[in-house]
């Protein structure tokens, strides 16, 4: 009589990626706690720090934590937007650059001596690495909107994880997210 | 018996005046918030900021040097007037270098507050970076211009309120940039005190007192209870030392 | 060549390997190893990649903001450099930790203790729970798919959800003492802004108890890993190193947040004591090699072939002479007693040393709790700072400090012109003194399990098992989370492709 309970929805992928970013993004999304084991009963993570459970595929919603210090950031940066249907820059690295881009009124060349040249108790005849290993850092730091298309911004320094709560929740369930008073906020 | 205040009409609100107010001077009477950077109740209107504009029929003027009249009729929401609040404060932000995360005016900023209220998320336009001098020489008060967004508040407040010539405004255009008026350029080398209104009243984190910053924890910050809308219209301003 | 398997004689001969990101989600570190012709191990490195040049640009700053600012060099133990920058700049307003003219008041000690301590606690948690566990509850050779916290979700509820509260535990402490949970503002030259609120006291006394009988659970659990296959937890990336310490001046007891430097020698006899982190620099030295943006750090007097060292958990348990909690030093005893006398130098120990630290931090936060000081006091010294005119260097004040960051000692060292701005900073980070350490621990695998043999993604786990278990902090550095996604390619020496392996971030090898 009753018909078949309809086939539970398609989990949505979610995937994740701190660029020249401090972590503090990703650590804010886990300050969700426990409604973290709620959150993994509605979306997969996909090429995500937390868990590794399905294929690496096609994305609904890629988090990018961090701005773009080095030109490997800046590939990485692509592969996720040619990768993820709805791409958030999440955090102010990752939206203005942040703290990193303070070094933009510097010369990374002068920066680089300073650092692995000048410094105090530094042995004698130290340089400046310059491995074909290491990725060539960029002349300044610039925000992930500057090289691809972003759907949204979660603003924060780290963003709340209410914030990232009501940001995930409000995408989940089809709405433009909408952070009030006290979510939305820079540092 | 006196008579009834001529009335305007903002967002159909009834909003009283006296003769010779300003539309933003009659609605922060009343309790109503006019987005605002550069003007304050003390001084005369600037018109710089242009976040105050409201539209009146066809028509967008500045609420800071609009005279309130009866019977108007002024927008101050809707989509496009939003919008464009949103992209003079994205302007602002990409045009200085506001690192919010390690400054200490946050939530305490009227920039930030202004922004946050107008839910803007991200900078929409490239980042300007511009290189721009801190100067440290004052004893008692720091200048970051990184921070200033040419509001001119310092420079009405010192001439205006403490009888002094501590800061200009110079250049023209992208140029345009807050000058101290010593021989050096040098704020040490001005009269400026650390309880003048000048070295107080700036909104955003450009003139700091020294040694002081973050004294204030997160929670208590003036922003942190409440948006800038919902708040009174203060003196603003740093507290005197 | 200074050291066994850094650099090849002949590098063009020799085939590359890349473990390229060894963390995916930042891109800031990766391992390369060259093969010979018989694929064995001839070079392996672990590179750090990123730059972001902190030191650098904070001068020029205003000194109050650095303790703000210098936490964002990482997210995951932001505490560390909030109070380290916080320690050395009371010194240039003027305020001595302990007694001098301008002590810190009490209140303001006690509200930075208990904010450290529960970033050791939650980040301890983290790195167990979140992102060693599943290797070690599974094996390494397990099912990659089920190698995660969810795994753990799924087949042991409780553990994971003991492995969340106890993190969500450190970091509300760290919200009641610093306003929010990353990057707060509590700490500030001179002294604290903000006493523990009395619902916050409430909150965290109330839990207390139980998240204490958690924390010994956990002891527990890496205790019975361990037992369940001693000679793989003995040995595995096993590197015998000299440890250094911050710990407690005069008894040597297990101190995190003020201390001085104790130096062991690899076979447990003591080479220094005693010795204030104020002379950092007589102490340690820096190598830079042209192939990681992570300086090498050793012992000035050994130099760098003798004189490196590690830093860590592993390390302070066993550099302390006790620990002053009684549950943690019940359970150092057992760790003690476990390796019969020897010193524990395999990587795995970590996650039981790291679990003592769980247990000893929480303790301390119990015993914290009952402080009056915090909930009543002066909050900052009124300290003698006066500003001048600067540019000249003779009014240039100076300050270094020392604190154990959950993976390491960590040293920031600043001078402030008269004028207040920043003029000078050096910081030496957890993970940096580790770095000779992690690339022998990467070596000791690699020569243990690679050479010769097919590539799999059981021999490339287990790369990442061994680096993990330092804790690695590559973004303050760059910290390592999770699973690694891993592209190894093999190429013959004229640049043709031989073999590789690909492996997604769900776990799955592709070749």
């Amino acid at each position: 009589m009753n018909a078949a309970p309809p086939p539970a929805p398609r989990k949505l992928r979610l995937a994740t990626v701190s660029l020249a970013g401090c972590f503090g993004c990703h650590m804010s999304f886990l300050d969700i706690d426990e409604r973290l084991f709620a959150l993994i009963e509605r979306v997969e993570f996909d090429r995500s720090p937390l868990t590794d459970l399905k294929a690496v595929g096609r994305c609904d919603i890629g988090l990018v934590e961090g701005g773009l210090c080095n030109a490997e950031n800046v590939q990485v940066l692509r592969e996720f937007r040619a990768h993820c249907k709805t791409l958030v820059a999440v955090g102010a690295c990752a939206i203005n650059g942040g703290l990193p881009a303070q070094r933009n009124h510097l010369r990374i060349d002068e920066l680089l001596r300073a650092v692995y040249q000048q410094r105090d108790g530094l042995a004698a005849g130290a340089q400046v690495p310059d491995d074909p290993e290491l990725p060539l850092p960029l002349n300044r730091v610039h925000p992930i909107h500057e090289v691809v298309h972003i759907d949204y911004s979660l603003p924060g320094c780290p963003p709340s994880a209410d914030a990232f709560w009501q940001f995930l929740t409000d995408l989940m369930a089809g709405r433009t997210p909408q952070l009030g008073h006290g979510l939305m906020h820079y540092d | 018996m006196t008579p009834a205040a001529p009335l305007f009409l903002l967002d159909g609100h009834p909003v009283p005046f006296k003769p010779g107010e300003t539309l933003i001077e009659a609605a922060t009477r009343a309790g109503r918030h006019i987005p605002h950077l550069c003007w304050h109740p003390g001084f005369a209107p600037h018109g710089s900021c242009r976040l105050c504009m409201v539209a009146i029929g066809e028509r967008q003027l500045a609420a800071c040097s609009t005279a309130a009249e009866a019977g108007l009729e002024v927008r101050l929401h809707g989509e496009a007037l939003a919008a464009q609040r949103r992209t003079l404060l994205q302007l602002l932000f990409v045009e200085g270098n506001h690192f919010c995360p390690s400054c200490e005016r946050s939530g305490a900023c009227k920039l930030q507050a202004e922004a946050c209220e107008a839910g803007v998320e991200g900078p929409h336009f490239e980042q300007l970076y511009p290189d721009r001098p801190v100067d440290a020489s004052h004893p008692d008060v720091l200048l970051d211009l990184n921070r200033c967004i040419l509001c001119g508040l310092c420079v009405r407040a010192s001439a205006q309120h403490d009888g002094k010539a501590v800061f200009a405004l110079g250049g023209r255009g992208l140029g345009t940039q807050l000058v101290v008026g010593s021989a050096s350029g040098r704020l040490g080398d001005t009269d400026l005190a650390a309880s003048d209104l000048a070295a107080r009243i700036c909104p955003v984190g450009a003139i700091l007192p020294k040694r002081r910053g973050f004294a204030v924890p997160i929670g208590q910050r003036r922003y942190d209870a409440a948006p800038i809308s919902a708040l009174p219209e203060t003196d603003d301003g740093m507290p005197p030392p | 060549m200074p050291f066994d398997l850094e650099t090849a004689a002949h590098p063009e001969r020799l085939r590359r390997v890349a473990i390229d990101p060894v963390s995916r989600v930042e891109g800031h570190g990766k391992v390369t190893l060259l093969l010979d012709e018989a694929g064995r191990v001839q070079q392996a490195r672990l590179h750090i990649v990123e730059f972001r040049g902190f030191e650098q640009f904070i001068v020029g700053r205003p000194y109050w903001e650095v303790p703000v600012m210098v936490q964002r060099l990482c997210g995951i133990c932001p505490v560390s450099h909030h109070l380290a920058a916080s320690k050395a700049l009371d010194a240039v307003v003027g305020v001595t930790g302990r007694g001098g003219a301008h002590p810190l008041p009490a209140s303001a000690t006690a509200m930075r203790r208990l904010m450290h301590y529960g970033q050791v606690m939650q980040s301890h948690a983290l790195h167990f729970f979140h992102l060693a566990s599943p290797d070690l509850l599974f094996g390494f050779d397990s099912e990659p798919q089920r190698r995660h916290i969810v795994g753990v979700a799924e087949a042991h509820p409780e553990i994971a959800r003991q492995g969340v509260l106890l993190r969500q535990y450190g970091q509300e402490v760290i919200r009641a003492t610093a306003g929010k949970r990353i990057h707060g503002t509590g700490s500030v030259p001179g002294g604290v802004n903000r006493l523990l609120s009395d619902d916050d006291h409430a909150l965290l006394k109330g839990q207390a108890a139980e998240r204490i009988a958690w924390a010994e659970g956990a002891v527990a659990l890496a205790a019975r890993l361990h037992e369940s296959e001693p000679a793989l937890y003995r040995h595995f990336g096993e590197v015998p190193a000299m440890m250094l310490s911050l710990v407690r001046p005069g008894d040597g007891a297990m101190e995190l947040y003020d201390g001085v430097l104790r130096v062991r020698h690899a076979d447990g006899s003591l080479l220094l004591d005693g010795h204030s982190d104020q002379r950092y620099l007589d102490l340690i030295e820096e190598e830079v090699r042209p192939w990681s943006y992570m300086k090498f750090p050793y012992l000035r007097a050994l130099g760098p072939e003798r004189g490196w060292y590690r830093v860590g958990p592993l390390a302070r348990v066993q550099n302390c002479s006790h620990i002053p909690t009684p549950r943690a030093e019940a359970a150092r005893q057992a760790f003690v007693a476990a390796a019969g006398g020897a010193v524990a130098h395999g990587a795995l120990s970590t996650h039981w040393a790291r679990m003592i630290e769980l247990l000893y931090a929480m303790e301390v936060i119990a015993e914290l709790l009952d402080e009056p000081a915090l909930r009543a006091g002066e909050l900052t010294a009124s300290a003698p700072r006066q500003g001048g005119p600067g540019g000249d260097s003779e009014g240039e004040r100076e300050g270094i400090a020392s604190i154990e960051a959950p993976c390491g000692t960590l040293i920031h060292h600043y001078r402030v012109g008269r004028d207040e701005l920043v003029t000078h900073c050096n910081l030496i980070v957890s993970t940096t003194h580790n770095n000779q350490a992690m690339n022998e621990a990467v070596r000791a695998v690699a020569r243990h399990y690679f050479d010769g043999r097919a590539l799999t993604e059981g021999l490339l786990n287990r790369i990442e098992v061994a680096i993990r278990a330092y804790d690695p902090c590559l973004s303050c550095a760059t910290h390592a989370l999770g699973r690694m996604p891993l592209d190894v390619q093999l190429s013959a020496a004229d640049g043709r492709p031989l073999d590789r392996l690909l492996r997604d971030g769900d776990g799955r090898c592709t070749r």
